[in-house]
């Protein structure tokens, strides 16, 4: 069993059940296209009039949560866009407690006022996690278009008085990595956890490319992650992680490794799926395919659809048969979304990989000793 | 028997779990697995009045001698207490 260490074990337990029984254990509704922010990487963000007509009703939500319940679901993202831009948000939260699900949201933190943090906590959800975008007010209109920071840190303290499980999702671009050091100051200082990633996908989904989303270049990004990594990890971790880079990193100067059978493989259309704002079913909501409509064919009939889909995925020749292939955060929707399919790695997640790894092999030949890397091994 | 928090059972692929609905918060491990007798059992605690009745029940319902039985129940319910939910 593969334990992530940023869930609980039962969510551990349950999606390694899902997986055997072809079990939706975990889905995402995208409850919105609209946003009150104007983020460059967003893959979501569309507000044109046409699009709210076309965002599922109350009813239609409520509804699919409920056949997706029969189905064995337990865990609910609510995300968007901004979820809580919806006047029904409260009523879609409670609707889909009441219905015996776990729910977790996704939002921007802008909007959660006195009596937004009170509502919360007549229907607390599991964890409400808030994207942390800077700790400045022009780091905030760089990247969103509007000077949130003091609502957005309200939002946090709110919820926290009111006994709700807060994390940050921190998504790092051009707009913001010179702000990285006082988001992670200010994590330590509210006290909460922190996700935070240098990787933007390219946001393929609503038709923007890699270069309009502001993100890093792949070595700045790599540095990040390397500085997160230190931030998150206890010493020793991070010297254990850095010692295993170090070892792809030397195996990956001699032969190219065989075609791997092995497909590390994610939830994705596996035990999770995602319902975008407008009603398609993906496996995942960075995907543009496979898709099917449950609107239309029912909840069951469409997962079942995705499973099968998903299931002939299979990722680039050159990924299946790459040494720094432990190394790399790769994935089907990566590849697709950087590549627009499945035949070439994508370069970028190359570089990125391969600077990641030189960098902690260069933390790790400042340390490891032989018997913390044989300890590991065991 | 009074069971305070509002909590729905459920059942994921034979494995029988509480989901807390309404105001509770779930803690931090987010739901509460129960075995076949603890699934058992928490559908007839509110209408027990004392323990001795779960004992009976689950000794008709299992083939357990009365010491476990005793045991078993006295557990459970003890668990229960401790997160707070009885
Ligand atoms: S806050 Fe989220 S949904 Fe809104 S624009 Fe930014 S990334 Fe998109
Ligand atoms: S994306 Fe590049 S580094 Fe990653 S597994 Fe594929 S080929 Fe290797």
């Amino acid at each position: 069993m593969t334990i992530n260490r940023e869930e609980p074990i039962f969510s551990t337990y349950l999606h390694e059940k899902g997986a055997r029984f072809g079990i939706p254990i975990s889905g995402n509704f995208e409850l919105t296209a609209g946003c009150n922010f104007r983020c460059p990487m967003c893959y979501v963000r569309e507000d044109s009039a046409s699009c709210r007509e076309k965002e599922l009703t109350t009813a239609q939500w409520l509804g699919l949560a409920e056949e997706a319940v029969r189905q064995g679901m337990v865990f609910a993202l609510l995300t968007g866009g901004e979820p809580l831009i919806r006047r029904d948000f409260f009523e879609i939260l409670r609707g889909m407690k009441r219905l015996g699900l776990l729910v977790t949201i996704n939002t921007n933190g802008s909007l959660i006022d006195r009596e937004a943090a009170m509502r919360f906590a007549e229907d607390p959800p599991l964890r409400v996690n808030i994207s942390l975008y800077g700790t400045e007010d022009s780091t905030y209109l760089r990247m969103c278009g509007q000077p949130c920071r003091e609502k957005v840190l309200d939002g946090i303290r709110l919820l926290k008085q009111a006994g709700i499980d807060v994390r940050l999702n921190v998504s790092l671009t051009e707009e913001n990595a010179d702000d990285f050091d006082g988001i992670l100051r200010t994590a330590r200082e509210l006290g909460v956890h922190i996700k935070a990633s240098a990787y933007m996908y390219p946001p393929v989904r609503v038709g923007k490319d890699a270069a309009s989303s502001c993100r890093l270049d792949p070595d700045r990004a790599a540095a990040l992650t390397v500085a997160y990594d230190r931030f998150r990890l206890s010493e020793e971790s991070f010297r254990l992680r850095a010692g295993r880079m170090k070892e792809i990193a030397r195996r990956t100067d001699g032969a190219a490794a065989g075609l791997s059978k092995r497909e590390k493989k994610c939830r994705a259309g596996r035990t999770g799926f995602w319902i975008t704002w407008d009603g398609r079913m993906l496996p995942c909501g960075l995907m543009t395919a496979p898709v099917a409509y449950p609107l239309k064919v029912g909840f069951t009939a469409a997962w079942e659809q995705i499973k099968r889909e998903t299931a002939r995925i299979t990722l680039p020749d050159g990924c299946r048969s790459c040494p720094k292939r432990d190394a790399c955060f790769i994935c089907a929707a990566i590849c697709s979304a950087e590549t627009g399919g499945y035949r070439r790695s994508p370069e970028y997640v190359c570089r990125m990989t391969e600077s990641v790894m030189h960098r902690m092999a260069d933390a790790a030949a400042c340390g490891v000793t032989q018997r913390e890397n044989a300890e590991e091994t065991r | 028997m009074k069971i305070k928090k509002e909590l729905i059972k459920r059942e994921i692929a034979g494995d029988t779990i509480l989901i807390p609905i309404g105001k509770t918060i779930a803690d931090s491990s987010g739901l509460f697995l129960l075995n076949e007798q603890g699934a058992f059992l928490w559908d007839i605690i509110p209408a027990a009045e004392t323990e001795e009745e779960l004992t009976e029940a689950l000794l008709t319902e299992y083939e357990v001698d009365r010491e476990t039985a005793e045991k078993d129940v006295r557990e459970f319910l003890d668990r229960l207490r401790e997160m707070s939910i009885l």
